[in-house]
């Protein structure tokens, strides 16, 4: 084995190129393998263990107000394994600039030992239930990163009408906040204007107003009790305290958003291996198939010198398993790398305590297996021909290459059109199937990354422009602490840096599609949203994005409600209003439109109906702004020292926010167009270099005949060209399928990123495949400068 | 009478690098080759017979001398102009034909004819081999003297001044290698094309109208038939 050893390194160190690209082919998707598998095995663990260690909550009861006691009721439920009663609530906080954000106040008993949603501190110490000097408070700590709040810091609230200052005590997590967005409207976290606060139940009772009292009841089940169950026993049971919404863990919204992240993960964990591997097991096949017919002569040889079929099969098998070999060492190197990278990305949106990361011994030795039977199953068929080798024969001469008509030659009138050296290509092409198969096969797989890294942009773009010049077209949005008359509203329109003003009036309901509810009725919670007629401010869209004029009368259904309870234009529904403040009331409404939003939830009624739901006029709940150009400051000053305001959004500055937030994707898209472009020139190269090798006589023989350089390139660059067009039409569909698809199996019922792909996104992935395509042939073409017109000629072999 | 000289050599060399030695391959040759003649350029394996043929194809360049075709200094043309030689002056045949397998015969011919301004009609240049019937035949489906004719008439098709014909019998059987002689000198005597073969078999050295004998890399002598053989009468 001495002697084939030796020959096989070089046979490595004679065809390196294709030996360096083949392993870089195996390294990516080893590479993509383990980081994301990694991430998903660190991120998911790390998410159970935080669940299991803090008892995150299974069952979720929200109320306008309920006596402790009830904690107690709900936990004598069957299938109930303990109830707590909690308060949590939206809280309006003064930035340090005078601005408005919100906090949601939630509360915690002391000392937390059995609790369920405990915390994990992260800094600074546990904030203590009593304190003469004041409020202590835990924040999360990215809301303490971006409004710069250090341990010691105060923040100014605003609870039961007046200035509040909180001391933080530090930061901590929690399972149900590891992902930290307002509501499902949101487009993405924004910890400047939107955080938690932490604070013992004793001092939120105190400021909150709220003696001896909960408007929130979290449960934990026992194994095997069904969620309707509870959801009808609970509500039956806190009818009377006003029941505003049940719901379980999964439609929280911060286990929603780790689930479709850690179902991205699985997905392409799972796909954008198996693509790298298949591609570079296609290589490996045709690479060796030309090896072992190049070396015909010196297989015979071999066989005849006495060496068995087997010791030659492992001799070129070992080709493939050095490959393999290769690529998986490089790319767990290179993986271990991204996962760390990619956990801190992790780290910068989850809120999860510890580390997100670590090495995982497991993942690395699936990943070497992977890679060792890719290379075995490749290598083993493309060694079936070493089999067939007849010694005698073999050494005699060698196999006559093959000419003859192809089949596209019946279509007489279309062969006709193409001169002599498109027939060469296309006769070539057409002859060597595996070749043609695997390199569109990689080209597609290029075209398809790059859609891929492109979709996940124009979605977010896509995102952007619906969500901040279509859906929301004001310039500042006010939110009131409880709804205000619009007659308070009257001074406003004084004010002279103000160009207008929409008032709205939002009445979150529960939504049947029946007058009568009761057990198993289905019911959901939306919120219906009261705005002017002929608004300007708001646009309503329907399922194909055609605009919605707000209706005087009836709703404007969001579409994941009417789906939910299959209701239709034209049905009725009734709403039963669940205001934490004042009596409930029911009332039919006619559904005469189907709106769908960007994100999230809500329904749309006229500002007159939304009133009359609540059996009130001209009460408003938030209010729209736009401003003369220049003048946002002067007017956020206005509202200053108003208590009644609980934020005051800026639309720009949510949206830059939001840009900067979206640099991290340049980095992932980066990341995917390298990996793109390292598929794309390794197979076009590896094909290119196999074709020109097969063809070297042919080619020699046009440079003698007096063929330029240049010729002789164009002439072998038709069948790559040929080649990566077909990819390119074959990959464009294909790759808008597969974001279709990754796009379903991320996408939870309450939280989906939108499907869109810009045509620009096809153009640019057709032009980039188009460019790593001419790169990896121009790796090629050196050779073809040193032809050695003379040898080639001579040589038969 | 007084003959136009197509090419000349002065005092050529040629030196390959072979591993750590260099072998002198071609020495101090000085050569004139008159315009429509038939010349064979023969000597056994090693004696630059091959080096000689590469050069005057404008494959390779001397290491020193000094090479023309007409006025044209080949041993200091660029790489382009050697391609611009071979294209537009010179035929080649091969003793292994080296047609392209993707192309049938026809196509193999048009592929030469479309390099220049002024080919042969395709069709006339298969006339002349004699295998009109098989144009739409791939190499795979001729005989090895067939596919030698396709190569010749692929040759012709140009229009070349100076046909090289690199042991164009070498592969093929006694019956079929004088066929293929026989057409070489017809070529000659029509199109007034200058011929030169290249051969080790000294038997077809009767049919040149001058021989150029070579051994151990320099010419060894060089004569002229005063009456060559028609290729028939040729055996060995």
């Amino acid at each position: 084995m001495g002697i084939l050893n030796r020959r096989l390194f070089r046979l490595i160190s004679n065809s390196r190129g294709q030996f360096i690209a083949l392993s870089l082919v195996v390294t990516m998707g080893i590479l993509i393998y383990i980081s994301m598998t990694t991430a998903y095995y660190n991120l998911s663990q790390a998410q159970q263990d935080f669940y299991q260690k803090t008892r995150f909550a299974d069952y979720y009861f929200q109320v306008v107000k309920a006596p402790l006691s009830v904690a107690n009721q709900i936990q004598a439920l069957p299938g109930v394994m303990k109830a707590e009663g909690r308060i949590q609530t939206d809280l309006t906080f003064i930035k340090k600039n005078g601005g408005r954000g919100t906090l949601r106040l939630t509360s915690y008993n002391l000392p937390m030992s059995g609790e369920m949603n405990q915390l994990v501190l992260q800094k600074g110490r546990m904030f203590s239930s009593d304190n003469a000097q004041g409020i202590e408070v835990l924040v999360d700590p990215q809301f303490a990163k971006a409004n710069g709040l250090e341990q010691g810091g105060t923040i100014q609230v605003i609870a039961g009408g007046k200035e509040l200052p909180l001391q933080v005590v530090g930061s901590a997590a929690s399972p149900e906040f590891i992902y930290l967005m307002k509501d499902s409207a949101s487009l993405l976290p924004d910890p400047e204007n939107f955080g938690v606060i932490m604070m013992s139940y004793s001092a939120a009772e105190r400021i909150l107003n709220m003696q001896g009292q909960v408007n929130q009841v979290i449960v934990q089940l026992n194994p095997g009790t069904r969620e309707e169950e509870i959801k009808g026993a609970g509500q039956d049971l806190l009818h009377s305290y006003g029941n505003l919404a049940a719901y379980p863990r999964s439609k929280q919204l911060s286990d929603a958003v780790v689930k479709a992240e850690l179902d991205g993960l699985k997905v392409s964990a799972k796909f954008l291996p198996f693509l790298f591997l298949l591609i570079a097991a296609g290589i490996q096949f045709m690479l060796l198939g030309r090896m072992i017919r190049a070396q015909r002569t010196s297989i015979g040889i071999m066989k005849a010198l006495g060496y068995s079929n087997w010791t030659v099969i492992s001799h070129y098998l070992s080709y493939a398993l050095a490959v393999c070999l290769v690529g998986a060492i490089a790319g767990c190197f290179l993986g271990v790398g991204l996962a760390s990278v990619i956990s801190q990305v992790y780290a910068l949106y989850f809120n999860l305590p510890g580390e997100i990361g670590g090495f995982n011994p497991s993942v690395i030795i699936y990943s070497i297996l992977i890679s060792l039977s890719v290379g075995t199953t490749a290598g083993l068929l493309a060694c079936r021909a070493v089999i067939r080798i007849q010694p005698a024969e073999a050494m005699r001469n060698q196999a006559p290459v093959k000419g003859g008509a192809v089949w596209l030659e019946k279509l007489t009138i279309l062969w006709q059109a193409f001169n002599s050296s498109w027939r060469m290509s296309l006769r070539s092409m057409i002859r060597n199937r595996t070749r043609l198969a695997v390199t569109v096969l990689g080209v597609i797989g290029t075209v398809v990354l790059l859609v891929i890294a492109a979709f996940s942009n124009d979605a977010v773009d896509y995102m952007m422009t619906r969500h901040f010049l279509l859906e929301n077209r004001y310039d500042y949005l006010v939110q009131f602490t409880t709804p205000i008359r619009q007659s308070e509203l009257f001074y406003w329109q004084q004010w002279p840096e103000l160009r207008g003003m929409e008032p709205v009036l939002d009445v979150p309901v529960a939504v049947t599609a029946q007058e009568q509810s009761g057990a198993g009725q289905k019911e959901e919670n939306d919120v219906l949203q009261g705005l002017q007629l002929r608004e300007q401010m708001t646009g309503v869209f329907d399922e194909e994005g055609g605009p919605l004029e707000i209706p005087e009368e009836g709703v404007l259904l969001n579409q994941k409600t009417a789906k939910k309870l299959g209701v239709q234009v034209g049905d009725s529904i009734w709403v039963e209003t669940r205001l934490n403040t004042g009596p409930t009331h029911r009332w039919e409404l006619r559904v005469v439109g189907v709106n769908q939003p960007l994100m999230g939830g809500g329904s749309y009624v006229s500002l007159k109906t939304a009133n009359r739901l609540l059996g009130e006029s001209g009460l408003v709940s938030r209010l729209l702004v736009k401003v003369e150009p220049g003048q946002g400051e002067a007017f956020s000053a206005r509202l200053k020292d108003m208590t009644n305001v609980s934020s005051i959004v800026s639309r720009a500055e949510e949206k830059a926010g939001y840009e900067k937030m979206m640099e991290s994707n340049v980095f992932s898209i980066g990341l995917m167009i390298v990996f793109a472009g390292i598929l794309g020139m390794a197979i076009v190269y590896n094909a290119s270099l196999m074709n020109f090798n097969e063809r070297q006589r042919e080619l020699a023989s046009l440079r003698v005949l007096g063929y330029t350089r240049r010729e002789v390139s164009l002439l072998l660059f038709k069948e790559t060209g040929v080649q990566a067009l077909l990819g390119i039409i074959i990959g464009l569909p294909l790759g808008r399928w597969i974001s279709k698809a990754y796009v379903a199996s991320a996408s939870t019922d309450f939280y989906s990123i939108p499907f869109i792909i810009y045509p620009r996104t096809y153009a640019l992935a057709a032009l980039g495949a188009a460019v790593f395509a001419v790169a990896g042939y121009l790796l090629i073409l050196p050779r073809l400068g040193k032809i050695d017109m003379a040898a080639a000629l001579k040589n038969t072999d | 009478m007084a003959e136009e000289i197509l090419m000349h050599l002065e005092q050529v060399s040629k030196q390959y690098p072979m591993g750590d030695v260099v072998v002198d391959a071609l020495m101090e040759a000085a050569l004139e080759i008159y315009s429509g003649e038939l010349l064979v350029i023969a000597g056994p394996s090693g004696s630059g017979k091959s080096t000689m043929l590469n050069l005057l194809g404008g494959m390779d360049q001397p290491t020193s001398g000094r090479l023309f075709f007409g006025d044209q200094e080949l041993s200091s043309a660029s790489e382009q102009q050697l391609t611009q030689y071979r294209r537009l002056q010179v035929g080649f045949v091969f003793q292994f034909y080296n047609l392209i397998p993707d192309l049938t015969a026809e196509e193999n011919i048009a592929l030469a004819a479309q390099l220049v301004s002024d080919p042969l009609p395709v069709e006339d240049a298969l006339q002349q081999v004699g295998l009109l019937e098989r144009a739409h035949h791939f190499p795979a489906q001729l005989s090895g003297g067939e596919q030698q004719r396709i190569a010749i008439a692929r040759a012709v098709v140009k229009k070349p001044r100076l046909l090289l014909c690199d042991e164009p019998t070498g592969a093929l059987d006694y019956q079929t290698g004088k066929s293929i002689l026989g057409l070489l000198e017809k070529v000659n005597r029509e199109m007034k094309s200058t011929v030169i073969i290249v051969t080790h078999n000294t038997a077809i050295t009767n049919m040149a109208q001058r021989v150029v004998r070579m051994r151990s890399g320099r010419i060894a002598e060089i004569f002229r038939n005063e009456e060559p053989w028609p290729p028939e009468r040729i055996e060995w």
